[in-house]
C-alpha cells in the first residue's frame, strides 16, 4: 500500500478507497493523531499528582494516552517510568499506575481466557438471568437519540471522536445494560466499532465488570454523580433535569433497576455454588 | 536475500519496536488483517490512526491474509525465519502457528509493565493489585 501523502487529507481519501467496508460502517476520522510523535507530545503533558486528584471529572487531567497504549506505540513501562519520573514521592503517582496497572491486569486475564471475554465470566448479579437481556444495541442509543442529553452526547462523541473519558464509558455502558437490559456485549460490539483504543480485553472485561459478569455487584450511578463529574455540563441544558431515568438515591434505583434481587445479597467476591467446583475465580 | 523479516503488528506500532530494534536492515513488513476488522467492525477512524502511526515505521504496507501475506513477504526475501514481537490475542496465535508450519519464529517483547515471574491471582484486579503494588513501587 501506499506510503507518499501530501496531506492528512489525501491519506483519508486514499483510505476510504481501500477500506470501503470500514467506512461504510462509520466515516468518522479522529482528531488524535497517530503516529510515536504525537504519543511523545501527549505523553509530555501528563500530571500523576493532579490525575489523582481530578481524574473523575469529565474536565479532569486525563492523560489521553490510551490509543497510544492499545497500539503499543507507548509502552506500559516507558508511560510508568515516565510518570514516576515526574513526581518526587512515587505515591504522587500511585493512582496513575494503579490505573496503568488496570491494563496490564486485563491482558494477562485476556492471555489466559482468550475469545472467551465474549462470554459471560460469572452470572449477572442483578436477579435476572442472560436470557432476560436483550441481544441488540437499541437504535436510539446508536444513534443518540434517546433524548436524555448526557447519553446522547456520549453516543456522538464515541462516534465522532473515537473516545470517551472513563467516567462517560461507565455511565453509558450501566444506561445500557442496567437501564436498558441490554446484554453488555452489544454494548461492546459497539465500542470496538468506534474506540481508537479498543482491544477485547480492556473493553470487553470493564463491560463486564459493569455489568456484574465479573465483579461482585453491577454498576450504577445516579444523576447527581453524572452532574457534579461533568460540572453541570449536560443536565443544565437537559429537558429531563430532574425527572430523567437517574434520579434518585442508589437505594431507591437500586430497587427500581434490580427488584428481583434480594436486598440483602452479598455476594462478596465469592461465586455462586454452580461455579465454586473446579473453576476457581476467574481462572481457566 | 535476508535470512529474515521483521513483523509488526498492531499491538506494537512504534519505531522502537523491539524486533525492528534488532534487525534495524531486515525487511519489515505490517498486514492489515481484513478477516479480522471485519468481524470486529472497526471503522475508518481506527484505520487512519494505525495508518498514521505506520508512516513513521520503516515498513511495508498490506492488507489481506496475514500468514499468506507475510508467507509471500518472506518468500520473495528469502527468509527462513520472521521476527515479531509478542501479543496476548487469539489471532496472534493462530497465525503464529500457521507461520511456525514454514518459518522459525522469533518473538522480541519489550520491558514488561511488571516484572514479575511468581504467581498471580487473577481472580479479581484487588488481588493482583497487592501482588502488583509491591513489585512496582519496591
Ligand atoms: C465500558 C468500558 C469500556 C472500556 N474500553 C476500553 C478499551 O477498549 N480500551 C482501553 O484501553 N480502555 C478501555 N476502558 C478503560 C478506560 O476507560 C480507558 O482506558 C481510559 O478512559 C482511557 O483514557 P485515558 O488514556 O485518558 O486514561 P487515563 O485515565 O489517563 O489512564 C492512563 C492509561 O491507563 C490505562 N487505563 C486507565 N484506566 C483503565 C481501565 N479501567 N482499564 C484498562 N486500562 C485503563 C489506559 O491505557 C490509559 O490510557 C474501558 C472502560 C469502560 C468502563
Amino acid at each position: 500500500m501506499r506510503r507518499d501523502f501530501a496531506d492528512r487529507d489525501e491519506l483519508i481519501r486514499y483510505l476510504k478507497v481501500e477500506f470501503a467496508d470500514a467506512t461504510a460502517l462509520d466515516d468518522h476520522v479522529s482528531s488524535t493523531r497517530g503516529g510515536r510523535a504525537a504519543a511523545e507530545r501527549t505523553l509530555e503533558k501528563i500530571d500523576p499528582p493532579r490525575y489523582a486528584a481530578t481524574r473523575n471529572n469529565l474536565r479532569g487531567k486525563v492523560s489521553r494516552l490510551s490509543a497510544y497504549i492499545r497500539h503499543g506505540v507507548l509502552s506500559l513501562a516507558e508511560v510508568r517510568d515516565k510518570a514516576l519520573d515526574m513526581v518526587r514521592s512515587w505515591r504522587d503517582a500511585e493512582k496513575f499506575v494503579n490505573e496503568l496497572a488496570w491494563r496490564d491486569y486485563w491482558q494477562r486475564v485476556y492471555a489466559q481466557i482468550g475469545d472467551q471475554v465474549w462470554i459471560d465470566r460469572e452470572p449477572y448479579k442483578t436477579g435476572f438471568a442472560a436470557s432476560d437481556y436483550a441481544d441488540d444495541l437499541p437504535a436510539d442509543i446508536e444513534h443518540g437519540t434517546t433524548g436524555l442529553v448526557c447519553i446522547d452526547a456520549f453516543s456522538q462523541e464515541l462516534r465522532e471522536t473515537g473516545y470517551l473519558h472513563n467516567h462517560a464509558r461507565m455511565w453509558l455502558a450501566a444506561y445500557i445494560v442496567h437501564w436498558r437490559r441490554v446484554k453488555w456485549q452489544a454494548g461492546a460490539r459497539w465500542f470496538l466499532t468506534h474506540l481508537l483504543d479498543g482491544d477485547p480485553a480492556s473493553n470487553n472485561l470493564s463491560w463486564q465488570w459493569v455489568a456484574s459478569t465479573f465483579s461482585h455487584k453491577p454498576y450504577i450511578f445516579n444523576r447527581e454523580n453524572l452532574e457534579r463529574n461533568t460540572e453541570r455540563a449536560y443536565c443544565k441544558i437537559c429537558p429531563l433535569y430532574r425527572r430523567c431515568d437517574f434520579e434518585g438515591d442508589y437505594a431507591s434505583l437500586e430497587r427500581k433497576l434490580f427488584p428481583r434481587k434480594p436486598v440483602d445479597e452479598d455476594w462478596g467476591d465469592r461465586f455462586p455454588p454452580a461455579r465454586r467446583n473446579g473453576r476457581k475465580g476467574g481462572r481457566r | 536475500m535476508s535470512e529474515l523479516i521483521v513483523w509488526v503488528h498492531g499491538d506494537c506500532l512504534s519505531p522502537t519496536n523491539p524486533a525492528l530494534a534488532a534487525y534495524q536492515d531486515a525487511p519489515a513488513i505490517f498486514v492489515f488483517d481484513e478477516a479480522l476488522i471485519a468481524s470486529w467492525r472497526l471503522s475508518l477512524k481506527r484505520i487512519v490512526f494505525i495508518y498514521e502511526c505506520l508512516l513513521e515505521m520503516p515498513v511495508v504496507i498490506r492488507k489481506g491474509d496475514v500468514a499468506e501475506q507475510l508467507t509471500r513477504f518472506a518468500e520473495r526475501h528469502e527468509a527462513r525465519r520472521i521476527v515479531t514481537t509478542p501479543s496476548p490475542s487469539p489471532r496472534f496465535k493462530e497465525i503464529c502457528a500457521a507461520l511456525q508450519q514454514k518459518f522459525e519464529l522469533e518473538i522480541i517483547a519489550s520491558e514488561p509493565f511488571l516484572d514479575y515471574s511468581g504467581k498471580l491471582d487473577l481472580a479479581r484486579f484487588s488481588r493482583y493489585w497487592q501482588t502488583a503494588k509491591k513489585h512496582l513501587f519496591e
